[in-house]
């Protein structure tokens, strides 16, 4: 598998870490215990695309939002995940 | 209190012995250590990567690099290391951390990594057989020409990697790579190079 950074170009994937999926947000301070829990411990188990997070430590050090389909590897999709550069702060 | 002084060595001092390695006859690269550099890291403020590379320019003359690239000026070369960061390659103190501390002040933080790295020169006819053991990236002349740079692993180690000026009519490639991993990634050049025949030498000149 390879995943194509948007600042390197196409590396092999020993180059990057999994962190897990990019979906969950981090509930408000006052949305209670069920959101906090489902924050923390409910995760989907996607068969097909699926939004996760990458860390491409063996190269540019840039954190990635990579759309993976989880059943054939295809990866359609590879953006910087929000503050991956100074200047896209705002991403 | 004890006299106390510091003995300035390369990262590279107990392992690197001068002269032919491998196997005999014409030397189909060579491996050279590059000693006493300066180098700077600079890593844009948070929405002031565009402050950074104006005070880049001016200093330097050249833009900072906004892709993987390597640009220089007769004194300094600039190497893309990530997102709105690069590295100042220099020597004798003109762009060290002090000198250009006061030109990134408000736009960028700084980091001396002079000491913090090895810098290893490699040529020769051989020279992309030997690499290619090592990375994945290709780097055919039609792909990775002179001043393409790549942040990138080789042997599990992060490494640096930039094409310099062509010498002697051949590809010159410059690694810089941790202290700490420098002898690892040593042994393991020594050992891809081998059957090509090495000369190993180091150097105070930046090329």
């Amino acid at each position: 598998m390879r995943i194509v950074c948007p600042f390197c170009g196409e590396r092999e994937l020993g180059e990057f870490t999994y962190l897990g999926d990019a979906k969950p947000r981090r509930p408000a301070a006052d949305a209670g215990e069920e959101a906090v829990y489902d924050y923390v411990y409910l995760r989907d188990n996607i068969a097909g695309p699926m939004s996760e997070h990458w860390y491409h430590g063996g190269g540019c050090r840039a954190w990635l939002k990579v759309t993976r389909n989880t059943l054939t590897h295809e990866i359609s999709a590879v953006v910087p995940a929000a503050g991956a550069g100074a200047a896209k702060v705002d991403a | 209190m004890a006299e106390f002084s510091w003995d300035i060595r390369s990262p590279l001092d107990r392992t690197l012995v001068t002269g032919p390695y491998g196997a005999r006859g014409e030397a189909g690269l060579s491996l050279t250590e590059i000693r006493n550099f300066d180098l700077v890291q600079a890593m844009a403020r948070r929405g002031k990567a565009a402050e950074m590379a104006a005070a880049a320019k001016a200093r330097f003359g050249v833009a900072a690099p906004e892709t993987p690239k390597a640009v220089g000026n007769a004194d300094a070369t600039l190497i893309w290391s990530g997102p709105d960061q690069f590295f100042v390659l220099s020597k004798g103190g003109r762009h060290g951390i002090e000198a250009l501390a006061s030109v990134f002040a408000g736009s960028a933080s700084l980091s001396d990594q002079s000491h913090a790295r090895a810098l290893i020169s490699v040529s020769g006819q051989r020279v992309r057989a030997m690499l290619a053991k090592l990375s994945s990236i290709d780097l055919h002349p039609d792909v990775f020409a002179v001043g393409s740079a790549a942040a990138t692993s080789m042997d599990h180690t992060s490494v640096t990697l930039w094409r310099g000026g062509d010498r002697g009519g051949q590809a010159v490639f410059n690694l810089l790579v941790f202290s700490t991993f420098a002898e690892s990634l040593w042994h393991t050049i020594l050992d891809s190079a081998a059957e090509y025949g090495v000369t190993i030498g180091h150097s105070e000149e930046l090329a």
